[in-house]
């Protein structure tokens, strides 16, 4: 309909200017369709990525919870606070800074991460964490859903730092007994404790 | 005891540590070698460091050893060697409690649930097994008496509620340490709602018998029974609350009415009042 309004419009320059214009949409068309395709990839390629830190897995199997059943919102909610708060955790001890833990601590946790921050930066110490993998099982969901449970087989690279210069370092796996409980907008990390074994 | 000599092939000083400690307790650990080095002391809640003389012993304090988890003990001269050891929680010195819910209708299966957590002198989470002996009871009756063991640090159980009305006592005990909790259980819904009608100069003044659940728990004050009367122009619906055990109402009717009640699922018998008679 367009089209042959266009055609039939008066004046001899109209037939070229009409095709320059259809050519200009075409290729306005194409670039915004490559540009679609692209931010497509873009948005694909950032929820494949881990969210908070590059060499940072976690994989949380809620199977043998009980004896409440996890929703998968929870689910999710508590694998993505987790990677959170280790990669708050790696950066505050790496950077000996306490303040950015983003309240995803609290209790025991909180307190002994503080304190580790504030000795290791009186005695110039610092840790490195890196290519961490964190395996969790939630092992216990109470009847209320106000606590989580949680085992976490860890894997990681760990350096200690004194002076800048490396006084240990190892790659290994590290066992959690993780205790969450439900803030007002994320799950937090109450007891995070390393243990010879589960 | 465990000797670790790790980051150094040629380890000219090597830091034997215990296997394991416990929170708040001295540790010894010890060197070999000779000269002076540096002794660093890395877990959580600390990072020390201190002189020490090689191919002596080395006394941590147990402050240092506040929390549970793993400590590198670290001795660095030309080179760095470490021993890593666990601490765990020292003996139970709390105990966390939690109880749902605060109110509960009576006969109502799997209604109450309590989950404990038990803590050390330094908030760790103990995660050894130790027996909790639950206990609830009502005022007439013990709903639920079980000893159970813990899983890293946490026991819980779910009961019924009972069948009378009242405050309920959960307990919870290991060793000396001991939690107790209150709740309320009230009147599950109302059974049997049964209605009486006076008629009076200005209507008709109507109202239940006391209204009580299937066990005669008294239901509670401000439930709402609808009153319905229904004549030949239309019905008419009026929300009372219970007051006292009983609710009433007053329709200002001249016609012949039919009237009727509900609380919850219970339903009144009908009551047919001609006033013109």
């Amino acid at each position: 309909m367009r089209r042959t309004e266009k055609i039939r419009m008066p004046g001899g320059h109209q037939e070229p200017e009409v095709r320059r214009r259809r050519s200009q949409k075409r290729r306005a068309f194409q670039t915004s369709r490559y540009s679609l395709w692209i931010a497509s990839l873009m948005f694909l390629f950032s929820l494949a990525a881990p969210a908070d830190g590059p060499d940072i897995s976690v994989q949380v199997d809620i199977t043998k919870a009980g004896p409440r059943k996890i929703e998968a919102q929870t689910e999710g909610r508590i694998l993505a606070d987790y990677r959170m708060a280790w990669t708050d955790l790696a950066q505050a001890l790496n950077a000996n800074e306490a303040g950015g833990f983003a309240g995803l601590f609290v209790g025991n946790a909180k307190q002994w991460l503080e304190q580790t921050v504030t000795s290791q930066r009186r005695s110039g110490v610092s840790t490195r964490y890196s290519n961490q993998s964190h395996k969790l099982q939630a092992v216990f969901y109470a009847p209320e859903g106000d606590l989580i449970e949680l085992h976490d087989l860890a894997e990681y690279d760990a350096q200690v730092l004194a002076g800048g210069k490396v006084i240990h370092q190892d790659h290994g796996v590290h066992r959690y007994v993780v205790l969450m409980t439900p803030g007002a907008d994320r799950w937090v990390i109450r007891e995070l404790t390393e243990v010879r074994e589960f | 005891m465990l000797a670790l000599a790790l980051a150094c092939p040629t380890a000219a000083q090597e830091v034997t540590v215990p296997r394991s400690a416990v929170a708040g307790t001295d540790v010894t650990l010890s060197t070999t070698g000779s000269g002076k080095a540096d002794f660093y002391l890395v877990g959580p809640g600390v990072a020390s460091k201190s002189k020490v003389s090689l191919g002596e012993e080395i006394r941590v304090p147990g402050d240092q050893l506040r929390y549970a988890g793993k400590y590198l003990a670290i001795a660095c001269s030309a080179t760095c060697n470490s021993g890593e050891f666990f601490v765990t929680a020292a003996q139970p010195a709390s105990l966390a409690f939690l109880v749902h819910p605060s109110r509960v209708p009576a006969r109502q299966p799997d209604a109450v649930s309590g989950v404990v957590l038990l803590f050390d002198k330094f908030d760790n989470l103990v995660v050894a097994s130790e027996t909790i002996n639950f206990q609830v009871k009502g005022a007439n009756e013990t709903l639920f008496s079980r000893a159970i063991s813990t899983h890293d640090g946490e026991a819980w159980f779910r009961t019924s509620s009972g069948k009378t009305a009242g405050a309920v006592r959960l307990m919870a005990a290991v060793g000396d340490l001991s939690a107790q909790r209150a709740l309320q259980q009230v009147a599950s819904e109302p059974c049997h709602l049964r209605i009486k009608a006076q008629p009076t100069a200005k209507g008709i003044e109507v109202e239940t018998e006391p209204v009580r659940d299937c066990a005669g728990n008294p239901i509670s004050d401000g439930t709402i029974v609808t009153f319905t009367g229904t004549d030949p122009e239309g019905k008419i619906s009026i929300d009372a609350p219970i007051k006292g055990d009983v609710a009433r109402a007053h329709m200002k009717d001249a016609e012949p009415v039919v009237i009727s009640a509900a609380c919850g699922v219970a339903m009144s018998n009908e009551l047919r009042i001609d006033l013109k008679r």
